[in-house]
């Protein structure tokens, strides 16, 4: 019986194959997302840990004062001198930023600002040349000399703090391996060098700073650390070798799990669609073996059997597609590791958790697509043998249909019900569930819309247009269950990408509109580069620039809102110049008026909290930090001069700047000036800060696509990993127009016969594919569209509707399905269109 | 009957399947012309090559060697078409617009009405039915209220007379029936033989069409007897049992040949 079903699956070797991409495709990116975040692990922990750190001596945090000196080199000293140390080496920290080509710092976080002094520990690993030995050299982070488009013999530019800058001749490139949690240096020096530059940008610039930290080297770990903190007072921390990698390891650890949850959760949308093709073929192989079915039934073979058959076969399928699958994985992930920005020395792990995982996933998804098939098979009557016509049963979709309206109806009752009260997580996680139910019970719907909606459209358009179009839109709604499957697989990934699209196109159109209503169209924006501050020479400037006509300094920092009773709220709070507001950076005022000198600008969110409106006095309580790292909390109180819709720019409570309390902790990354021809100003304010690589000028669509750009990035990764799921689906589509093709031999046969060319048939199978792609992708955008609408409810708490639909990403996702379906019909059609009419008419 | 005029007609038509031991003769150098205007029956056991003849003669098979024309009735003499040596795409057209075709089963493409499948090879070629003609056709082979039925949910016989009137309506210049009646019972053939008989006599058809059955070929103008890919006898106005009479002396002889070859 087994033999007899093997031998079966092998002479159906070209329909199996496609099921089995789908299974090797769903594996392979599980497979590779383990392997990834297991190597990932496996690098930092392994290849980035020091082994020549026994103990790591740091300054207590009460002690470490702003203006501190740090160690003493008196302190080195005094370490090395303890017995059983070997090697003792202060490390020096302080603000280095490498400048572009441009000029100017980069814009992002990484790589980093900070500079050290060399030595020959094993921070240090050479990637090219030697390390930096006098005046004069120095030796670069790798990847930022790379961004910087510098190399080994060139000069490099440095920016050090209070604008000072130095050149110097880079002599080495290297990669650097931290002993604990530390700022990652671009930059290295000589040591007396880096004693003689750098400095951090709280230090005195008189003073010669000293050690950030020190690392000491011995042999007996436990018995050195005892005495270096017995050598050290209270005001040093200090800490083992060993605890040091442990606390590497572990935080190596949660990254590459916060990595593997990432992935995997995209691995299992597109297993999901795997399901779908999977089961989807499996339905079709059992329909087309029917009478063969029946004839096992007929010989005797006992329900049991046959179902046992089916699954057996989908077991070995699931075997023999896990295995490749596993393989696929193992080097994709491996291919993935290479495309990682990961500092020096990449180790690659494959776990045995990665393989069975992949062997598990494979034969669990094809056991479970396939167990439903086993069931149909096995109830095939004996006696369909004799039938022409015989069918295996179906299941009736009422209970589908009935599952998924009730899914449908609960999870927008969820959504709904989050509406009457305050978004809180709770009612967040609602929301999201509801709609996660209801897209769920969209696809349990996904047959009957295809009766509903398809069928009455192929009844329209087949009536009106020609036999190609009739033909192809009948075809499509002919199995409603089959084409449902395959448009709901195309769904599945589709539908994300557009909620994601969604998304993202409220989140940006909703910053570009504050963006745009907060800066005026002519304003120039001077922004700090590298995530730094603007400094106060950096005011001065711009406010020197001639023919600046308004200049807003907003200061943005945290305050307590302390209504007349009750408990107090953290606000965010903006500063600035009263005659700014309202020129050179504009408020969305809901009520009362703008004038700072009148009061202050309350968020009509808070207010509507608090209780508050126009003309209420409120006290706003101000934490000051204190040498201690405390609060004064200095309390001003001021009169509620207008309400204000809360944006990027002008956060919270906007207040007069010379209400803000001397000494309140604030930042200020932007100014905005207006004023003349923005041309000329322009041109004038990029040449009084030409030099200075930390300030960058930009106008208002600059500013709004810096301001874009991280989102522009997580949406292209998500899309990106989504594409899997897409991928999986389209072989979906091929499988069942091949064995639809296959299915449809005869009247294929006769229709060759009446006249129909093979490019007539090419034509009719391609149609149908563009048909029931088109209905994926239409499925998948609405839905997709509609559970964004949920998801930016989630997080930015507007109404579900006021979503900004992402017509180009639908557009291009329609016209995409478009060539999906043409792309998926090409062998198809191949196969159509050389049907043999002979074989298809004859009699047997 | 007047002068006999070819609708159809074929030289020398071999075709052989298979090399060495293996090589079945399915045709053997038949010569053979089909008349305008008349219903010709195939008659000759399993096996002979009536399908296989057929299908060379609508260029649905190629045939190994020989020639075979088709002559066409709307432009005079000068429009004949030999199919030899014609391409896929003008072979397709040639079927799609001169020739008409009955087979004994699954005739109809199951996801088109009755009408649209009566309608299909005009649709395809991107004309216009002849409205009257169809009605016409459509009353004559008693469908009328059938029309926006699917295939399957007419009678085997109702899909044979569906099949009839599409091999008719595009006024082809031969209907090629193969078996018309073999899966009908006796009452619904002979609805199928009388249509076909009554196209020929009331709108001048030419039909050709491949049977066992000697009361089909009793509805034919003309028989031919085919054996061992030859064409061994041919009759013209038979009835029933003139030509039950000749299938039992072929068969006879058939069985004396095969006893020969197989004492030898
Ligand atoms: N595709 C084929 N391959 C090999 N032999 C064939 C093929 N088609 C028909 N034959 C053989 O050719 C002969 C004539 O077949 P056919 O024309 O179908 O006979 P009929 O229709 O009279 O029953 C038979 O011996 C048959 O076995
Ligand atoms: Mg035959």
């Amino acid at each position: 019986m087994l033999r007899a079903m093997l031998r079966d699956l092998r002479a159906h070797l070209g329909r199996v194959a496609m099921t089995l991409a789908a299974i090797v495709l769903g594996v392979g990116f599980v497979v590779a997302t383990w392997v990834v975040s297991d190597s990932a692990a496996a690098t930092v922990r392994g290849g980035g840990q020091r082994t020549d750190v026994s103990a790591l001596v740091q300054l207590e945090r009460r002690a470490a004062d702003p203006r501190r000196p740090g160690i003493a080199p008196e302190v080195v000293t005094r370490l090395a001198a303890l017995p059983g140390v070997s090697r003792v080496e202060g490390v020096r920290s302080g603000y280095a930023a490498l400048v572009g080509a441009d000029g100017k710092l980069g814009t992002t976080y990484w790589p980093g600002t900070a500079g050290t002094d060399w030595d020959g520990s094993q921070r240090f690993e050479l990637t090219a040349g030697r390390g930096p030995q006098r005046a004069g050299e120095v030796a670069l982070e790798y990847q930022a000399a790379a961004e910087a488009g510098i190399s080994v013999g060139g000069r490099a530019r440095i920016l050090l703090t209070e604008g000072r800058d130095d050149t110097a001749t880079v002599v080495g490139l290297f990669a650097y391996h931290p002993s604990g949690r530390e700022f990652d240096p671009a930059v290295a020096y000589d040591g007396d060098t880096a004693a003689r530059l750098l400095r951090s940008q709280d230090d005195d610039p008189a003073a010669v700073p000293g050690f950030d930290r020190v690392e000491v080297s011995g042999a007996a770990e436990d018995a050195l650390v005892a005495a270096v903190r017995g050598q050290l007072g209270a005001d040093y921390e200090v800490r083992s070798g060993g605890e040091l990698r442990e606390e590497l390891a572990r935080s190596a650890d949660s990254d590459a799990d916060v990595i593997r949850k990432a992935l995997l959760t995209f691995a299992a949308v597109a297993l999901m669609a795997g399901v779908f093709v999977i089961a989807n073929t499996f339905t079709m192989l059992v329909t087309q073996r029917t009478r063969q079915f029946a004839l096992l039934r007929a010989v005797g073979a006992r329900r049991a059997q046959v179902r046992r058959a089916v699954l057996a076969e989908a077991v070995v399928l699931g075997v023999v597609g896990a295995t490749v699958g596993v393989a696929l994985g193992v080097g994709l992930g491996l291919l993935g590791m290479r495309v990682l920005p990961i500092v020096g020395t990449v180790r690659y792990a494959v776990s045995p958790w990665a393989i069975l995982l992949g062997y598990a996933v494979g034969i669990v998804v094809t056991v479970v697509a396939a167990y439903g098939s086993a069931r149909r098979a096995a109830r095939v009557s004996p006696m369909a043998a004799l039938r022409t016509d015989a069918a295996v049963p179906r299941r009736s979709l009422v209970l589908r249909t009935v599952l998924g309206v009730v899914a449908v109806a609960g999870g927008v009752a969820m959504i709904a019900l989050t509406r009457a009260a305050e978004l809180d997580e709770p009612a967040r996680i609602q929301a999201m569930a509801g709609a996660v139910l209801a897209w769920v019970g969209v696809l349990l719907m996904a047959p009957v819309l295809v009766a509903g909606v398809l069928r009455p459209l192929a009844r329209v358009l087949g009536a009106r247009g020609g036999p190609v179009t009739r033909i192809a839109l009948r075809n499509a709604v002919r199995d409603p269950r089959r084409t449902a499957a395959t448009a709901s697989a195309l769904m599945i990934g589709l539908s994300l990408v557009c909620a994601f699209a969604t998304v993202g196109q409220t989140l940006t159109a909703s910053l570009t509109d504050e963006i745009r209503t907060a800066v005026p169209p002519d304003a120039v924006v001077v922004r700090a580069a590298a995530f730094g501050q603007l400094d106060d020479a950096a005011r001065a400037t711009a406010a020197a620039v001639p023919g600046v006509g308004a200049l807003a300094v907003p200061r943005l920092g945290g305050a307590e809102l302390l209504p007349a009773s009750g408990k107090g709220v953290e606000v965010q709070f903006t500063a600035l110049d009263p005659a700014a507001l309202g020129t050179a950076l504009r408020p969305r005022v809901t009520a009362g008026g703008s004038d700072l000198r009148g009061g202050v600008l309350l968020d009509e969110q808070r207010a509507a909290e608090a209780g508050l409106k126009v003309g209420d006095e409120v006290r706003l309580r101000f934490g000051a930090a204190d040498a201690a790292g405390g609060s004064t909390g200095a309390e001003v109180r001021a009169r509620v001069a207008g309400l204000h819709r809360s944006s990027e720019l002008l956060r919270g409570v906007v207040l007069d700047q010379a209400l803000l309390p001397a000494g309140v902790d604030s930042y200020n990354d932007s100014m905005y000036v207006l004023g003349g021809d923005p041309g000329a100003l322009r041109a004038g304010v990029e040449r009084v800060f030409a030099a200075r690589p930390d300030v960058v000028v930009l106008d208002r669509e600059e500013l709004l696509d810096e301001l874009l750009a991280p989102f522009q990035l997580v949406l292209g990764l998500v899309y990106v990993l989504l594409g899997a799921a897409v991928v999986i689906a389209v072989f979906g589509v091929v499988n069942t127009l091949a064995l639809s093709v296959l299915e449809r031999t005869r009247e294929l046969g006769v229709f060759r016969a009446l006249g129909a060319s093979r490019p007539l048939v090419r034509r009719t199978v391609r149609r149908e594919s563009v048909v029931i792609s088109l209905y994926g992708g239409l499925l998948g955008i609405g839905v997709g569209v509609l559970l964004g609408g949920v998801m930016q409810y989630v997080i930015l708490a507007n109404p579900v509707f006021d979503m900004s639909v992402p017509w180009s990403t639908a557009g291009v996702a329609l016209a995409g399905m478009a060539l999906v379906g043409v792309l998926a019909a090409l062998w198809p059609a191949r196969r159509a269109a050389r049907a043999d009419i002979l074989a298809a008419i004859a009699t047997e | 009957m007047t002068s006999f005029e070819a609708a159809v007609s074929a030289e020398d038509l071999t075709k052989r399947y298979g090399t060495g031991d293996a090589q079945v003769t399915a045709l053997d150098a038949v010569t053979v012309a089909f008349g305008r205007g008349e219903l010709t029956a195939i008659m000759g056991p399993s096996g002979s090559g009536k399908s296989t003849l057929m299908h060379c003669l609508a260029g649905l098979d190629t045939p190994t060697s020989g020639r075979v024309w088709l002559h066409g009735a709307r432009h005079g003499s000068a429009d004949r078409v030999e199919l030899s040596g014609l391409r896929d795409d003008a072979l397709t057209a040639l079927r799609r617009d001169r020739m008409g075709f009955v087979f004994q089963a699954f005739n109809l493409l199951p996801t088109l009405t009755a009408w649209e499948n009566i309608t299909l090879p005009l649709d395809l070629a991107g004309r216009k039915p002849d409205l009257g003609f169809a009605d016409t056709v459509v009353d004559a082979v008693g469908l009328r209220d059938r029309l926006h039925h699917r295939p399957s949910q007419l009678s085997g016989g109702q899909q044979q007379r569906v099949a009839c009137a599409r091999a008719l309506v595009s006024r082809p210049d031969v209907v090629f029936a193969d078996e018309p009646t073999g899966a009908l019972d006796s009452r619904a053939g002979a609805e199928v033989l009388g249509f076909l008989r009554r196209s020929v006599d009331e709108l001048g058809q030419t039909v050709v069409m491949v049977t066992h059955d000697p009361v089909a070929a009793g509805y034919a103008d003309r028989v031919l007897f085919l054996a061992d890919g030859a064409i061994v006898d041919e009759l013209r106005d038979p009835s029933a049992d003139r030509v039950l009479d000749r299938v039992r002396g072929l068969e006879s002889a058939a069985r004396g040949r095969a006893g020969v070859g197989a004492g030898a």
